[in-house]
């Protein structure tokens, strides 16, 4: 570990972070505040199961439903993924791409250390949304009336940001094994929005059911936090991807040549 | 093979770095001595920067090994880079963030620096340190570069291009430097696309070509072999091909009453022989490496 290049990571994404929170607790208190009046009138509708599981399962008829498919299908791993990914490309890719690697590198510091500070200043980027997120959803539902437990908000954080651990770990393997930038980014997305998808159409088609137990999303939300709490085989299964990915970033960039 | 001196502080052995295609560097043997300022020439793309990063141990050799201060490129590099100061070519950092955030940094990767050292040499160059370094001009960048390069008071100096963007009286200040960290025993290894950028603080220089050491000498002696050029301006029309047939005599250019006559080793021939036209001026023009290259490249069997 470095904490100066931890740190400076941190300066570099502060802002973007922090924005985020904010936006993030913001729209969930919207949120709340939106469903005495929906989950009387959409909530009574009688929505085509494909569209309702598109739309997370929809059941906007509970407060559970409507903040699972408002924020926990959506909203929720989209912004921590979009965070996670490109704090954990522009850290290791970008900066090579930018050049400034190659100086950092000249310096005495050790290619593990550094790719393992730039993954904590990742991870405390992650906590951070996750943080925003369990407030948010606390405001949220307070504001829509209440109905959901304490515990399950914050299984559904938690839950979360393991979610967004990994996500960030698959930009960080890409990023630091390549010196890509766009190649992380991109394949980090793929990841997330393809396994967004499998899991809203595996429960409609048979044969990619099984699918569904290859995406991270599964074992985020696979669980349904916000109804049930946490799902700790879920958890463990993203903590060790998150980990391997983690040392895979650190041994391919520990033996490549940087990019010129 | 020739014994390595016990002075070589930095010294390749058959360093190569195959990037297909012709490219990258081949069979490098090169030793820069204590106290040198060592000047590493070629065009773009000739493997100067390549050279520099194996000995930082950015990227790794193909074949051969490189030693810095008796250390190991590869095995030991983290100890190198604690005693190195780096430049890269082209060098930015964190385009957001101040000059002084920025050194801030790269001196706790260091583990700390005297302060007194990194003020003066910002006093020195009259750094910019509170503005967003994408804010700097070219050259108040290199100027921030060549503090973070020198801050740790480093016993070897990788300098890729330093001198580029800088402008005249930075030059000066930045050649004194050199001149002060020769003096106390530190090397500096650095590179340049002109040789009018380092003849005047190099002791030795090293012309690569395509990947490979062209020459190893000194600056005197390259001199004695590069070709001169001097422009003649005569008060009247001359005949300019009646130059050709002197000794030593390269090329002949005829622009309306001004000729320039490339010439190699003693000017007397053209001198004398400028004698006999009433001459208006006589300017030097700068030796060229272009032609330094070129005589050993047309010397060299293909």
């Amino acid at each position: 570990m470095s904490w100066p290049a931890t740190r400076i990571t941190l300066r570099l994404r502060r802002t973007g972070t922090l924005s985020a929170a904010v936006g993030l607790i913001a729209v969930m208190a919207a949120v709340g505040a939106l469903f005495p009046a929906v989950g009387h009138t959409i909530g009574k509708l009688n929505v085509p199961a494909g569209v309702a599981n598109l739309l997370g399962g929809a059941d906007y008829g509970t407060i559970t439903g409507w903040f699972r498919s408002e924020i926990a299908e959506i909203y929720g791993p989209l912004v921590i993924a979009a965070l996670a990914i490109t704090s954990a490309a522009a850290a290791t890719a970008g900066e090579e791409e930018d050049r400034i690697l190659a100086l950092v590198l000249a310096h005495p510091i050790r290619r593990s250390r550094l790719v393992a500070a730039k993954a904590a200043a990742i991870a405390l980027i992650v906590f951070v949304i996750a943080f925003a997120v369990w407030v948010g959803l606390i405001v949220g539902v307070a504001v829509g009336g209440g109905g959901i437990t304490f515990v399950h908000m914050t299984a559904l954080a938690v839950q979360l940001g393991f979610f967004g651990l990994a996500s960030g770990a698959v930009a960080l393997a890409l990023g630091a094994g390549t010196g890509r930038r766009s190649l992380a980014v991109g394949g980090a997305a793929a990841v997330a929005i393809l396994g967004w998808l499998i899991n809203s159409f595996a429960p409609l088609v048979t044969a990619i059911t099984w699918l569904k137990y290859l995406t991270l999303f599964y074992y985020y939300a696979g669980y349904d936090p916000l109804a049930r709490g946490i799902g700790f085989p879920g958890l463990t299964v993203l903590g060790l991807v998150t980990l391997a990915l983690t040392a895979t970033a650190i041994i391919t960039f520990e033996r490549r040549d940087l990019r010129a | 093979m020739h014994a390595v001196s016990a002075d070589a502080v930095i010294v390749t052995s058959g360093l190569s770095k195959d990037y297909g295609v012709g490219r990258g560097l081949f069979g490098l043997d090169l030793e820069v001595g204590r106290g040198e300022v060592f000047g590493f020439l070629g065009p773009n793309g000739a493997g100067k920067s390549t050279t520099m990063r194996l000995l930082l141990d950015l990227i790794k050799p193909t074949f051969g090994s490189a030693r810095v201060l008796g250390l190991d490129a590869a095995r030991e590099s983290l100890e190198i880079r604690r005693r190195v100061g780096f430049l890269p070519g082209d060098w930015t950092l964190y385009p957001k963030l101040t000059g002084r955030v920025v050194l801030d940094y790269l001196a706790q990767l260091r583990g700390g620096v005297d302060e007194r050292v990194r003020d003066a040499l910002v006093e020195r160059f009259d750094v910019e340190l509170d503005r967003p370094i994408r804010q700097l001009s070219t050259g108040n960048r290199q100027k921030l570069g060549l503090v973070q390069a020198f801050m740790h008071e480093p016993e070897v100096l990788i300098l890729d291009e330093p001198i580029a963007g800088l402008d005249p009286l930075v030059q000066q200040s930045f050649h004194a430097l050199l001149r002060e960290v020769s003096a106390q025993g530190r090397t500096v290894f650095l590179s340049s696309h002109t040789l009018s950028e380092v003849e005047r603080v190099t002791d030795r220089l090293a012309i690569l070509r395509q990947g490979r050491l062209v020459v190893v000498d000194s600056l005197e002696n390259l001199r004695k072999v590069a070709v001169q050029r001097l422009e003649i301006e005569f008060a009247e029309s001359v005949d300019a091909d009646q130059f050709l047939a002197l000794a030593g005599v390269k090329e002949v250019q005829a622009n309306g009453r001004t000729v320039t006559i490339g010439f190699e080793g003693s000017a007397d021939p053209v001198v004398k022989a400028i004698a006999a036209y009433q001459v208006l001026s006589i300017r030097p023009r700068e030796d060229d490496l272009e032609d330094i290259f070129l005589r050993y490249y047309q010397e060299s069997p293909a």
